[in-house]
């Protein structure tokens, strides 16, 4: 016994570098060889889809790409999968960014979805207004008077010039918003200056780490839904039955959580075998 | 695949390993990745704000393509500034006026945000620097009065209307659902919660017993937050890792492949070298 608990204790302060090659070989091994565990839609993400397949063909919804590279895997995949789903309803969307990078992860969500899978035509079907700096100031011009934010999108094309942004002059016009978003400004500054004031119907996609911030307002019903993180993705994915990134990487997911709470479990049996230790002697 | 993108690629790889080689230790592999992403970060969003605000929304509001022949001599002279500057930087400001919707007359109230932040820019000259003061107070003052409304809308009243639960014809017990149980929860969590924070009254007896349960709610909600954060790091991690193997295909000429070896065999030279140097 004595013997076991010795290993614990020495295993306890074992050079953090291992854990990281463990954890690097758990994560890389199911994307090899994928294990195909089940994925249930939550409560959450079922409301998200519930609220876009009410939509109707011809509804308008803007839809706010706030992500960049460093957080796209979490983001992107729930987002192509909403243009997917906003799309095969033949909803009308319209794309804004309030981060910079955004711009560029909506023209590869678009050219993924609206051009090569839907062949969506653009100014008729789809409109990407681009990325405008300012951060909650452009969601309260939104609000207001959307052409004095936005009087070209993001190709210089003038606004009066684009079929379907006839009649769109303010977020009020829209039949649904979503924000797609790592940070701020993003899903929490599109419920205090446009949901909450103009009452349009919001869903958002937020990364792991802001679920529980942004959960209140799920909770209180400002915002109808919530996807979170990849497996926010990887449910909206299995509602829409199209599988995609998030799909793809929730087997690592899982498995790199079964060894990090094994590594939590046993990092704290050492660290109490530890101090019982430093107490008897 | 064109030579761009399997260059794009290349690059993509070697600054992903170099990051990821920080590990091991830190080292030179790191160290450029770190100053490319911040140097290439900042020239970035410098470009994207001036493309997207600065020169279409500002300068193209202060001088908007005119109709017609520029007339008076106000007029005249206010166009001969912006062809002073059209002399110096022609793709910022064209020939004849910026078009971007705007209108065909000069927004002159736009002359306050330019001066406001031309102000804020002289905070490098340091015999200067108080005008900068005077762009961020107005900054300051515009963000607080914006944010009180919205705080106190969604932020309060919102909440507060969330947190008013009932107990009225719910089931007693639902996972997903409101139900008694979970309505008594957020009962119970938000007023311990709350209470936890008022530090007017020191946290003994009965109340003391109130407020730990308090600190239990916050406990659970940090774990969640924990939890949470954990999940989106892997999610990352897969989401370097599937670009790497993808990399690592013939498409790419096993770029991922030779990338890593070449950094290990680098790393591992630099370790021999480093650790000669010290017993020397």
């Amino acid at each position: 016994m004595e013997k076991f608990l010795d290993f614990i204790v020495r295993a306890g302060s074992l050079d953090r570098r291992y854990i990281f090659v463990v954890i690097a070989l758990v994560v890389m091994l199911p994307l090899f060889f994928p294990l195909n565990l089940p994925i249930r839609p939550t409560v959450s993400s079922q409301t998200i889809y519930n609220t876009v397949e009410k939509l109707e063909s011809g509804d308008k919804a803007l839809v706010s790409f706030e992500y960049g590279p460093s957080t796209k895997p979490e983001i992107h995949p729930m987002a192509v999968a909403l243009l997917r789903h906003l799309f095969e309803k033949d909803v009308k969307v319209y794309i804004t960014c309030l981060w910079p990078d955004g711009q560029f992860m909506a023209m590869e969500a678009i050219q993924q979805v609206a051009v090569n899978q839907y062949h969506k035509v653009y100014g008729e079907d789809y409109v990407l207004l681009g990325f405008r700096p300012g951060n909650e100031a452009v969601i309260k011009g939104l609000v207001s008077n959307f052409r004095k934010v936005y009087t070209v999108d993001s190709q210089g094309n003038f606004l009066d010039d684009i079929p379907m942004m006839n009649g769109i002059n303010q977020v009020a016009d829209f039949d649904y918003l979503f924000s797609a978003s790592a940070g701020y400004p993003g899903t929490v500054e599109w419920v205090q200056y446009a949901a909450d004031p103009t009452g349009v119907i919001m869903g958002t996609g937020t990364t792991s780490i802001q679920v529980n911030e942004v959960m209140p307002y799920v909770q209180s019903g400002q915002i109808k839904g919530i996807l979170g993180g990849m497996p926010g993705a990887a449910e909206y994915e299995k509602l829409i039955g199209q599988a995609g990134i998030g799909t793809s990487g929730m087997d690592a997911q899982s498995v790199a959580h079964i060894v990090i709470v094994g590594f939590i479990i046993f990092g704290n049996i050492s660290f109490f075998v530890e101090r019982r230790r430093s107490k008897k002697y | 695949m064109n030579g761009s993108e399997i260059f794009g690629a290349w690059v993509a790889v070697f600054l992903t390993l170099g990051i990821f080689s920080y590990l091991y230790k830190d080292n030179p592999f790191y160290k450029i990745a770190e100053h490319v992403f911040v140097g290439i970060s900042a020239g970035y969003w410098m470009s994207m704000f001036f493309w997207t605000q600065i020169q279409p929304n500002l300068f193209g509001r202060l001088w908007p393509v005119p109709e017609g022949a520029i007339s008076g001599f106000f007029m005249r002279t206010w166009y001969g500034i912006y062809n002073l500057f059209g002399g110096i930087l022609p793709s910022v400001f064209p020939d004849g006026g910026i078009d971007k919707g705007h209108g065909t007359h000069p927004h002159f109230i736009y002359i306050i945000p330019f001066v406001l932040g031309v102000m804020m820019l002289l905070s490098v000259v340091s015999k200067w620097s108080w005008f900068a003061r005077l762009g961020i107070a107005y900054t300051v003052g515009m963000a607080a009065g914006l944010r009180a409304y919205a705080f106190l809308n969604s932020n309060v009243l919102g909440q507060l209307k969330g947190s008013a639960v009932s107990f009225v014809g719910l089931d007693w017990f639902s996972l997903t659902d409101a139900s008694i149980i979970n309505n008594i929860i957020i009962l119970i969590g938000t007023i311990t919660g709350l209470l936890y924070f008022y530090f007017s009254k020191e946290h003994k007896g009965n109340f003391g017993k109130v407020t730990r349960v308090g600190i239990y709610f916050l406990m659970i909600s940090f774990g969640a937050s924990f939890g949470f954060a954990v999940m989106g790091r892997i999610s990352l991690l897969i989401g370097r890792f599937t670009d790497l193997i993808s990399y690592g295909g013939p498409t790419y000429n096993y770029a991922s492949l030779w990338v890593l070896l070449l950094m290990i065999v680098l790393l591992a030279v630099w370790t021999f070298k480093g650790d000669k140097k010290v017993a020397s």
